[in-house]
């Protein structure tokens, strides 16, 4: 078949391309502020006493969290071609688009993440913050820390699936427009959360404890990308084809087969790793050499969920409903 | 109201660019950008060989992707039926680009905001019709009313098998299309 | 540059108020509902982007053209205007335009000029005329044109002494054909071709690639042929847009057209297809060439043409079912092999056997009225020195008041200096040095020239080699002359400034006057514009100056007479006042006076034979450097078959150079690998590879298939160059 195109704009063709790294690393830091949140909102609400040291590193998830949200934001903000016309954004709510979704969820997010990093700062650290007022404002949400981390639970599981609808409700590009895609979203926002913890974390205990819910995470993140390839390859023609970069090792696709590769290579190696390293934990006294194999395993995580997001951005672009 | 619709007879189509020339002149569509395309495909091996010529343009979908994906309302589906684009309002985030399956957007360079075929709705509103078809050598694009039986669009709809673009999108497009002959000649 | 409403009103001729030039056209031209807006003007005039002459109507907004539409009155728009026509403004609002009258100060070629003002180009240009006329002649300055725009310089040259012109549209197009014609018939299918093809029942082209060779009336009625489902016939090498609408296609070998064509005329008499009351009525020498074609059978020509001899049979017999109402188009450039009269004799033959011509759906009679051309003085010197025409051996070259001149024999005098010297050229609305085959030959004239004058709106190669170059204005700057066509019915359209001249540009009409005024000539140019000329034709013609700069176009009532019935009986202006089947004249000059087959050179191993052909959207090259038209085509490709092109080791987009079969080498172009023609031929849309740098649109872009004509077959009987003679092979860049 031949095909001649007279009017093409290049934005569209020969395949869409609007987006760039800038929106996988927006894509990658929501999905990683989410993941803090929901774990140290969980670290905060789970049952028994809380212990203070036990509470350090899932404190230090807090603090971090509204920093990752507000470097993502930055990086979609920095896509926008109409940087001065962001308040349009809040200026209106359109219940059908994600987006308006997002933009409301992440302006009203990021001040609700911060109250909620200060909340968890305890009495005795409070000489840290910088300014008086901020000490103050420390004291007083401090009392609210509980009902805050339902909330920032339940705003990380909104963003988490959120960085996914994004992009699944896009009826025209077929490896982004499937259900699998939101959940897998925030499966992967979860891992990236734990790794991230796993790193920061200063208790032996903390880190162990991550890498077993990583490994379920990364478990179920596996799988989920199998049944979402499965959907694809069983689904439409379109569908079919849109996973064709990932399998197709051209000199156009290369660089989409080597992505594929890269992640089927890091997250069972991180899997393995995280295994042996838990087998090891059980055992008893974590030695030092298991702990910096943890948070080896914890990059290999990170780096994988953020090679998903480049490949997902740029081969979402490559192929379109036809 | 009426209902706009374009009718794209492909058999008289005989790819001459007049409509592109002409949507560009019209609404001052920047270069290298068009709103408009004319898509020449040809099956077959030598000597056997078929040809089809297709314009496409914004289908100003009465289910349209663009305006459930935009954030902030800049793209709406118009009281006419219509789907435009209120170019202050956007924020340039391209959700409508992608959204959209017929790839019929573009952004307006310098100034950001997304553009697209209006259906002339200037021109509309003066009583005249969208210049591409205005000027169309092959009489291949009509535009007409398709409540007003009468009009050449509810003609030719009632007389020819007519298909929209993707029908899978589920966007309902107002763009009509008519590839063969349906009554044997 | 601002023009005021009421200057721009001025500029228009139009003295009276408000929105006078304007309301007429609003309701019936631009669909109702109009409203003027301020600082809105509708200007109705002639579109010049190709030659077709139709009406458009250009929207100013605050002096500047912003839309041009066709002009719903005009028969040659019908409200609608193609790609280029919609476009217009592309050129006149081209960065690269000549801005000034410039000398040149460099060596010829090497692009240094001075600027001028128009008296001292004008004086320069004129003392040098003097002075090629002193030492030999005033024939020896010729004039080389192509437009309305330059035909004022014909009766400069005429007064000047000179009976030396020509347009590349006889020698380079469709000289040929309307020889051709005009031996079998008496009268030629016209410039806009006469073609009843909106009535047509079978429609035959051969090569014409109707749509992506972009007449916008004949466009339209093509289109609307197929939209009454006519069974087109497409002979063609090519798989053309025209053969995606056809019923059948027929995949010519190159070269072999006549023997199709002879082989249809078998059999039409053969199987007794042809309209035999219209022949007995009209036509002479049916015996003589049913003898003569008797030995062409479908078999034989299979053989010869490489097209199956059932489909040879099978669409003969579907042209002769549906005659008379078959239009075989008499085709427009028709300079191919060097056989190029006889083949089209053999398209008129044909025609002439469906009955077809003077019949719906085939070639319409032309209008019996006319108008008395009269204007100015008429009282030219007789020159001392005949016509190169007459002198050249192509005695039928002239015939029947066809006088546009044979472009090559100029070049050919100005290259030998036989019969007599020529000395200098002015060149306007032809770019010669793309136009003309084997562009060093015209290099090398050139360099013989005391004076090479080339007025343009751009700068194209020619142009950049030339003496003087002074600024056109483009057809949205200026008034020209009232054009009379007489088509179907006899009509009158006008030519319009919508907009005041870009830079110093002007008119051809200033031009030649501004030079008559120097050569003591001034008295065959008495008016001072060519507004005051309009108004004087107007008064001549009593037509109403005011209607017709308002409507753009002007029918002259009751004048249609396009079928032959009985009140209408067709007039052939042949020797035997019939149709000749059998043509005298060609006998007596010692042309076979019955169409023969005669077999061509076939390309060798490795060469394809070079075929070119147009593109919808571009007229020639003086299109390509239009921002609005180099956006929905840019360069051109060269068309491979992909199984030839699979061979070579090629593929779609990669770089290629072709060299001719005399080692000249193209620039870089694209290949297009295609299923779209066949294996023995390539094909280039004509127009591309600029050399000029100063065209920053075009320059470099694609290759241009001129440049590898360096061989060329002139046809015996009218001196037309057949340019589709020559072979190349292809080299991948590396």
């Amino acid at each position: 078949m031949e095909i001649t195109i007279t009017g093409v704009n290049a934005i569209t063709y020969p395949s869409l391309h609007i987006w760039n790294w800038t929106v996988s690393v927006y894509l990658f830091c929501g999905g990683l502020a989410a993941g803090l949140l929901i774990m140290s909102a969980i670290a905060n609400l789970r049952a028994g006493p809380a212990n203070p040291e036990d509470r350090v590193d899932t404190v230090r998830a807090a603090l971090l969290a509204p920093f990752v949200l507000m470097f993502g934001m930055f990086f979609i903000w920095l896509d926008l071609e109409r940087h001065f016309n962001t308040y349009w954004f809040f200026l209106s709510f359109e219940p059908a688009a994600p987006m308006s979704w997002g933009g409301w969820g992440l302006g009203l997010g990021l001040p609700l993440s911060l109250a909620y990093a200060l909340s968890n700062v305890s009495q005795e650290h409070r000489q840290w913050l910088r300014f008086d007022f901020l000490k103050e404002l420390a004291a007083w949400l401090n009392p609210y820390l509980k009902p805050l981390a339902k909330i920032v639970f339940a705003l990380g599981i909104f963003i988490g699936i959120y960085t996914g609808v994004l992009l699944s409700v896009l009826v025209a590009r077929p490896l982004w427009n499937t259900p699998v895609l939101p959940i897998h979203c925030l499966v992967s926002a979860l891992a990236t959360g734990a790794a991230v913890i796993i790193l920061i974390a200063t208790r032996g205990s903390t880190q162990l404890f991550f890498t077993k819910i990583n490994l379920w995470l990364i478990t179920t993140d596996l799988i989920l990308m199998v049944f979402d390839f499965l959907g694809h390859l069983t689904s439409g023609a379109s569908h079919r084809e849109s996973i064709l970069p990932f399998f197709t090792y051209t000199s156009q696709y290369f660089v989409f087969g080597v992505a594929f590769v890269l992640i089927a290579l890091l997250f069972p190696l991180a899997l393995v790793s995280m295994l042996l390293c838990v087998k090891e934990g059980n055992k008893g006294e974590l030695s030092g050499a298991t702990r910096f194999r943890m948070k080896l395993s914890a990059v290999m995580v990170l780096a994988a969920a953020f090679i998903i997001r480049l490949a997902w951005v740029y081969a979402g672009q490559l192929t379109k409903l036809s | 109201m009426p209902r706009y619709v374009m009718v794209i007879d492909q058999r008289n189509c005989i790819g001459c660019y007049a409509c592109v020339a002409a949507c560009k002149t019209e609404n001052d569509v920047p270069l290298e950008h068009f709103r408009t395309r004319v898509v020449e495909t040809v099956q077959g091996e030598f000597p056997n060989l078929r040809m089809e010529l297709r314009s496409e343009l914004c289908n100003h979908c009465d289910n349209p992707p663009c305006v459930s994906n935009c954030p902030t309302g800049a793209s709406y589906k118009s009281k006419d039926g219509t789907v435009q684009i209120n170019r202050n309002r956007c924020v340039g985030c391209k959700a409508c680009i992608a959204a959209c399956p017929y790839d019929a957007r573009y952004i307006y360079p310098g100034q950001g905001f997304a553009d697209k075929c209006t259906l002339c709705i200037h021109r509309i509103k003066q009583g005249k019709e969208p210049a591409c078809v205005a000027t169309c050598i092959g009489a291949s694009r009509v535009f007409g009313d398709l409540d007003d039986p009468q009009s050449k669009v509810s003609q030719l709809l009632s007389e020819a098998n007519s298909s929209v673009l993707l029908p899978e999108a589920g966007t309902r497009p107002r763009v009509f299309y008519i590839r063969k002959q349906s009554k044997p000649d | 540059m601002k023009v005021t409403r009421r200057e721009f009103m001025k500029t228009l001729g139009l003295a009276a108020g408000v929105g006078v030039g304007a309301n007429w056209l609003l309701p019936a031209a631009l669909a109702s509902g109009e409203n003027l807006q301020p600082g809105e003007v509708y200007a109705a005039t002639n579109c010049e982007m190709c030659f077709w002459g139709c009406g458009a109507i250009a929207k100013v907004v605050d002096g500047k053209v912003v839309k041009l539409d066709g002009n719903p009155l005009h028969p040659g728009s019908r409200g609608k205007l193609c790609a280029r026509g919609n476009s217009g403004m592309g050129t006149t609002y081209d960065p690269d335009r000549i801005k000034t009258p410039l000398i040149r100060t460099g060596n010829r070629g090497d692009g240094k000029y001075k600027k001028a003002s128009w008296d001292e180009a004008l004086n320069y240009v004129a003392e040098k005329m003097l002075a090629i006329k002193r030492t030999y002649g005033p024939e020896a300055v010729c004039l080389f044109h192509h437009g309305p725009c330059a035909r004022h310089f014909l009766p400069l040259l005429a007064a000047f002494g000179s009976p030396n012109f020509a347009e590349p549209a006889f020698a380079q197009c469709r000289g040929a054909r309307d020889i051709a014609f005009q031996l079998t018939f008496g009268a030629n299918p016209g410039g806009n071709e006469r073609l009843d093809l909106a009535n047509s029942k079978v429609v035959v082209l051969f090569g014409s690639h109707l749509g992506e060779n972009m007449h916008n009336s004949q466009v339209q009625d093509f289109a609307s042929a197929i939209a009454k489902r006519a069974k087109f016939i497409v002979v063609d090498p090519r798989f053309s847009t025209a053969a995606g609408k056809a019923k059948y296609w027929l995949p010519i070998k190159p070269g072999t057209d006549m023997a199709l064509m002879l082989t249809w005329a078998n059999i039409f008499i053969k199987e007794g297809l042809y309209d035999q009351a219209y022949i007995d009525r009209y036509a002479e020498g049916f015996g003589e060439l049913a003898a003569a074609v008797a030995k062409y059978t479908p078999e034989w020509a299979a053989k010869e043409t490489d097209l199956p001899a059932g489909l040879i049979v099978e669409t003969a017999r579907e042209i002769g079912r549906y005659r008379p109402n078959v239009l075989i188009h008499p085709g427009r450039h028709s300079s191919w092999h060097g056989n190029d009269v006889q083949r089209s004799r053999c398209l008129a033959i044909l025609a002439a056997l469906t009955g077809s011509w003077g019949r719906e759906g085939g070639i319409y009679l032309r209008t019996k009225a006319s108008l008395e051309m009269a204007q100015g003085r008429e009282d030219y010197p007789v020159p001392e020195k005949k016509p190169l025409i007459e002198l050249s051996p192509y005695p039928l070259a002239s015939k029947a008041g066809l006088t546009i001149g044979v472009t090559t024999l100029l070049r050919q005098a100005t290259l030998t200096g036989k019969p007599y010297p020529i000395k200098g050229w002015i060149v306007m609305g032809t770019n010669l040095l793309r136009a003309l085959p084997n562009e060093k030959e015209t290099m090398a004239a050139i360099n013989n020239l005391d004076l090479l004058v080339t007025p343009d709106v751009l700068p194209f190669e020619t142009a950049m080699v030339s003496d003087v170059i002074l600024p056109s204005a483009t057809y949205l700057e200026k008034f020209d002359d009232i054009s009379v066509v007489k088509d179907s019915c006899l009509f009158v359209t006008m030519s319009q400034a919508a907009v005041k001249p870009m830079y110093e540009s002007k008119d051809g009409y200033f031009m030649a006057r501004e030079l008559a005024k120097r050569l003591g000539l001034a008295d065959y140019f008495p008016w001072e514009t060519v507004a005051d000329k309009i108004k004087a034709q107007c008064e001549l013609w009593k037509i109403d100056y005011e209607e017709l700069s308002q409507k753009g176009y002007l029918e002259f009532k009751n004048t249609a007479t396009p079928y032959i019935t009985p009140d209408n009986e067709p007039v052939f202006k042949t020797p035997s006042k019939k149709i000749e089947l059998y043509c005298k004249t060609l006998a007596d000059h010692g042309f076979d006076p019955v169409p023969q087959y005669v077999a061509i050179e076939q390309p060798q191993d490795g060469y394809f034979r070079l075929l070119y052909g147009r593109s919808p959207v571009h007229t020639f090259s003086r299109t390509t450097n239009n921002a609005l038209l180099t956006n929905l085509f840019k360069e051109n490709e060269v068309w491979i078959n992909a199984k030839k092109a699979k061979a070579l080791g090629v593929k779609s987009g990669d770089q290629v150079i072709l060299t001719n079969q005399d080692g000249v080498k193209s620039t870089k172009v694209k290949v297009k690998a295609t299923q779209r023609i066949r294996e023995d031929c390539v094909y280039m849309v004509h127009g591309f590879g600029s050399s000029s740098k100063e065209l920053h649109n075009a320059y470099g872009k694609g290759a241009d298939d001129q440049h590898l004509i360096t061989r060329y077959a002139i046809d015996p009987i009218c001196g037309s160059t057949g340019m589709r003679v020559n072979f190349v092979k292809i080299e991948k860049e590396v």
